[in-house]
């Protein structure tokens, strides 16, 4: 068991390692930062300070092996625009985007398992098709329509704070993270349901449900405790998945709502050409995800010798 | 994304019809009209002000800006990071729009006879907020934090023009030797060459004071709460990426005290800024907003009966930077052609909705001294002359031309319809691409840059000569032979000594008439004649104001809301 955490330990550097170099690179492709200031050209002596100032005016791998030592240490560097330490813009916003990713987690599973179970158990009644379409309808919608609905008609009604709104109106966080979380919540729902549906379908056929409701036991501890108990495995593992990605940031979500998390902080960061900030979010997203899915995997491992044995 | 490429598809297919259309129905008046008739009816007409308002103490001012760059003077640099700063602090002076120079903190300024010292005559027992006075040690002090090498500003360059600049930039001197402030009530400067206007560039952020406690340039604490002599000082330091606070200044000296208690400025994300700005107003959040193109029509259709509507051409040119030494538009005949070959109206009513204007001129209309509608002899559509000047001057059909646009900022369609025109009108090879702005710039530096180039250009300060000489000076160039990259704003490398010595001449002309006269002539020559660059949209602004609560709310010279004067009702 220790020799395969090891392992997966080495190839999840690995993956950080390239991750790194490959953001560090294509950032260089964005141009010089310095060139111009608005729409007018900066002076070469200007340039010159500024590209000093930022450790740009050495060769591309010198500055490469600089940023890991730096990196190693905790230190992503200071932004283009206003020379904050990164690392102070992620510690502000991981949090937000945490938080966001764990309601839209609960959001989807309490939504997508009930309408799930309940498709499954009352197959073709209408509450099925119901369920059938719906879904269908739902994984064909992007998530920015759904976001620019909810903002243009909902936000700003009972508990939904008003987008855009000052910044010196305060809202709980709870009250804040609802519509984005729905947002996220809802596509990833629609899956769920359908594979609670399709694994529900498959246990309730099963010879073990067969023989708990021979001993006469109620339908409900059949369905409640014996069916969607093992029907969950699927949704599980999908779920963490889910979450490994939403940990790194929604962009497309967090940016309608201007939610202040790190997909927000990208997404300004991408059109800023903003290049410390933008290699620190992709290195924090990756970190995230190889993070969850190593997690994932040990569980497994954990669940299902075979797996390590591999 | 999908939906937004889709949206413009259909904007650029929408444009095209209208243009196709717009070009039948012109060119069969074309014989019989000029160009100017028709040009009254394009664009939205500008609104008068209100009539200015009794003020009275009170109210909370809420508006959305991108996050600025620094709100610290030393680099304050756009038109959000100047809104606060201006709120911060004020200059030696300040100005009107149209140039107009009203007193700051200075009340009298006066240059010797060949405007290469200038003495100004500052009020007395002002203070900045924290009770520090602001006296002749304070600008200076502020001049030179900005200026010094390690500041790294990229707005110092207003200050170029003062002795001692360079030396302080190259990092060989610490001290400003051109200002002088032994005298506590008088700041005498010295210039390196003769500029009348050199009191404009004092409006500008470097050039504002600064009191002991701000430090270096790189004084974190101070860049994100700095402490002014404005009519409004900070409430709590710039909370990034969510807003800036400010409450009036009650210790305000060099003018009449603010009406407002506070101006509360949310930061927008800059990708969609102008719509959350939209969309803020009307959703109750905002008392200001700029807007997107495609909503202005429809905002100004709710808006303007409401009187709530803002709209004025402001110091600005949307034109095509041309290379003017290469082939195939080294002669002044083909850049007309290509000038004539481009329906400006058509562009103006089928793409942009009828929000902008044709330029006839490069200097703007908000300089009424130096402005001359028409100067621009081939700012008109007339492509059967197009046609005679292309022939004359070789650009025959088939000739290649270079076109390049920056991506991302709303240029896709007005230029495809330029590229169509000048394909269609002059049967050019129109080498058309769209890259970053950092790539164009970069592109038209080079020494090999030939073709046409969307540009656009924001004037520093309120003067016809600060649109001549960046643009079409050959000191403006920037670079010592044809062999070098350009690093100044004129990248078309346009040069004629004519030209330049009629600015410096107007440089050096203390009396604000003649220098106008001197500056037409030089419009005259570079545009008129030479057509350096080619004119096609005056700037022209627009913002949703809540007129219904407060009052004397108007737009500046940088374009932003007038906080020092706004009263609530």
């Amino acid at each position: 068991m220790g020799k395969f955490i090891l392992r997966r330990a080495a190839q999840a550097i690995l993956v950080l390692f390239v991750a790194t170099l490959l953001i560090f690179i294509a950032t260089f492709v964005l141009g010089d930062p310095f060139s111009s200031s608005g729409e007018k050209a900066v002076p070469p002596a200007i340039q010159a300070a500024n590209r000093a100032k930022f450790g740009l005016d050495k060769p591309v791998p010198v500055q490469f092996v600089i940023y890991l030592g730096n990196l190693l240490r905790g230190d992503f560097g200071i932004d283009f625009n206003q020379s904050r330490p990164v690392s102070e813009l992620l510690a502000a916003t991981i949090p937000n985007t945490l938080r966001l990713a764990i309601v839209a987690i609960l959001i989807e599973i309490v939504i997508g398992v009930a309408a799930g179970v309940i498709a499954a158990v009352k197959r073709y009644s209408f509450w099925d098709v119901l369920v059938t379409v719906t879904t269908t309808l739902f994984i064909g919608i992007p998530v920015f329509v759904i976001g620019i609905l909810l903002v243009a008609n909902v936000s700003g009604i009972g508990p939904f704070p008003a987008v855009p709104r000052s910044f010196t109106v305060v809202v709980p966080w709870y009250q804040e993270v609802l519509l984005p979380g729905f947002t996220l919540a809802i596509i990833d729902a629609a899956f769920i349901a359908r594979l609670m549906r399709g694994s529900m379908l498959e246990v309730l056929r099963a010879d073990y449900i067969r023989t708990a409701r021979a001993k006469g036991l109620s339908e409900r501890t059949v369905i409640g405790k014996h069916a969607m108990r093992n029907s969950l495995i699927p949704v599980v593992t999908y779920t963490g998945i889910s979450l490994g990605a939403l940990f790194g940031g929604a962009i497309i979500t967090e940016t309608i709502f201007q939610y202040n998390g790190v997909g927000y902080l990208l997404s300004r960061a991408i059109v800023n050409s903003n290049a410390p900030i933008i290699i620190a979010v992709v290195i924090f997203s990756v970190f995230t995800y190889v993070l969850m899915s190593l997690i994932v995997d040990i569980l497994y491992a954990y669940l299902d010798p075979r797996i390590r044995l591999n | 994304m999908t939906r937004s490429r889709a949206g413009r598809s259909a904007v650029l297919l929408l444009a095209t019809a209208s243009l196709t259309l717009a070009g039948c129905a012109q060119q069969s008046n074309t014989g019989t009209s000029g160009g100017d008739s028709t040009q009254a009816s394009v664009g939205y007409p500008e609104t008068a002000d209100l009539p200015d308002v009794a003020g009275k103490p009170g109210g909370t001012f809420r508006l959305g800006i991108n996050e600025p760059t620094a709100i610290d003077p030393y680099n304050a640099q756009e038109s959000e990071g100047l809104l606060v700063t201006k709120a911060l602090f004020t200059g030696l002076v300040d100005v009107k729009p149209d140039g107009t120079v009203i007193p700051g903190v200075a009340d009298k300024w006066t240059p010797n006879a060949d405007c290469t010292q200038w003495a100004f005559d500052l009020k007395q027992g002002t203070t900045f907020s924290n009770g520090e006075p602001v006296d002749a040690a304070a600008f200076k002090r502020g001049w030179t934090r900005s200026v010094v090498k390690t500041a790294a500003s990229d707005v110092a360059y207003h200050l170029g023009e003062v002795k001692g600049f360079d030396e302080l930039q190259a990092g060989t001197a610490q001290d400003f030797t051109g200002v002088d402030a032994t005298n506590p009530n008088q700041l005498k400067v010295t210039l390196t060459k003769a500029d009348c206007e050199f009191v404009l560039h004092t409006i500008t952020a470097p050039a504002s004071p600064v009191p002991t406690v701000a430090g270096a340039a790189d004084n974190k604490t101070f860049n994100d709460l700095p402490i002014g002599n404005g009519p409004f000082k900070m409430d709590g330091p710039w909370q990034h990426d969510k807003g800036i606070k400010l409450v009036r200044n009650d210790t305000y000296g060099a003018g009449p005290k603010a009406n407002l208690d506070s101006v509360e400025i949310t930061i927008t994300p800059s990708a969609n800024g102008s719509q959350i700005e939209t969309d803020g107003f009307n959703n109750g959040t905002f008392d200001w907003a700029r807007m997107p193109v495609p909503v202005l029509a429809q905002e100004r259709a709710a808006n303007e009966p409401k009187n709530q509507w803002i709209s004025k051409k402001t110091a600005g040119i949307n034109y095509l930077l041309v290379e003017v030494t290469k082939a195939p538009l080294d002669k002044a005949d083909a850049r007309k052609a290509i000038s004539e070959a481009i329906d400006r109206n058509a562009i103006a009513q089928g793409v942009f909705q009828g929000s902008q204007v044709p330029a006839t001129a490069l200097v703007p209309a908000s300089f009424k001294g130096a402005y001359q509608p028409g100067v621009c002899t081939a700012c008109k559509y007339d492509p059967a002359d197009a046609k005679k000047l292309a022939a004359s001057a070789g650009l025959t059909p088939g000739t290649t031309v270079t076109f390049q646009f920056n991506t991302g900022s709303g240029h896709e369609e007005w230029t495809a319809a330029v590229k169509q025109q000048l394909e269609t009108n002059l049967g050019l090879k129109v080498t058309y691409s769209g890259v970053p702005f950092k790539d164009l710039l970069k592109n038209e530096q080079q020494p090999t840059a030939t073709g046409i180039y969307r540009a656009a250009w924001g004037a520093d300060y309120p003067t016809a000569g600060n649109f001549l000489a960046p643009l079409l000076s050959t000191a403006g160039i920037g670079a010592a032979t044809a062999n070098d990259v350009a690093q100044g704003d004129n990248r078309g490398r346009y040069s004629n000594p004519q030209f330049d010595q009629l600015l410096a001449k107007a440089a050096a002309t203390p009396d604000q008439a003649a220098r106008d006269d001197l500056y037409k002539q030089a419009e005259k020559i570079a545009i008129g004649d030479d057509l350096g660059l080619i004119p096609l949209w005056a700037r022209q602004q627009f913002r949703l104001a809540n007129t219904a609560k407060f009052g004397n709310l108007k737009m500046d010279f940088f374009e932003n809301p007038t906080l020092g004067s706004i009263t609530l009702k």
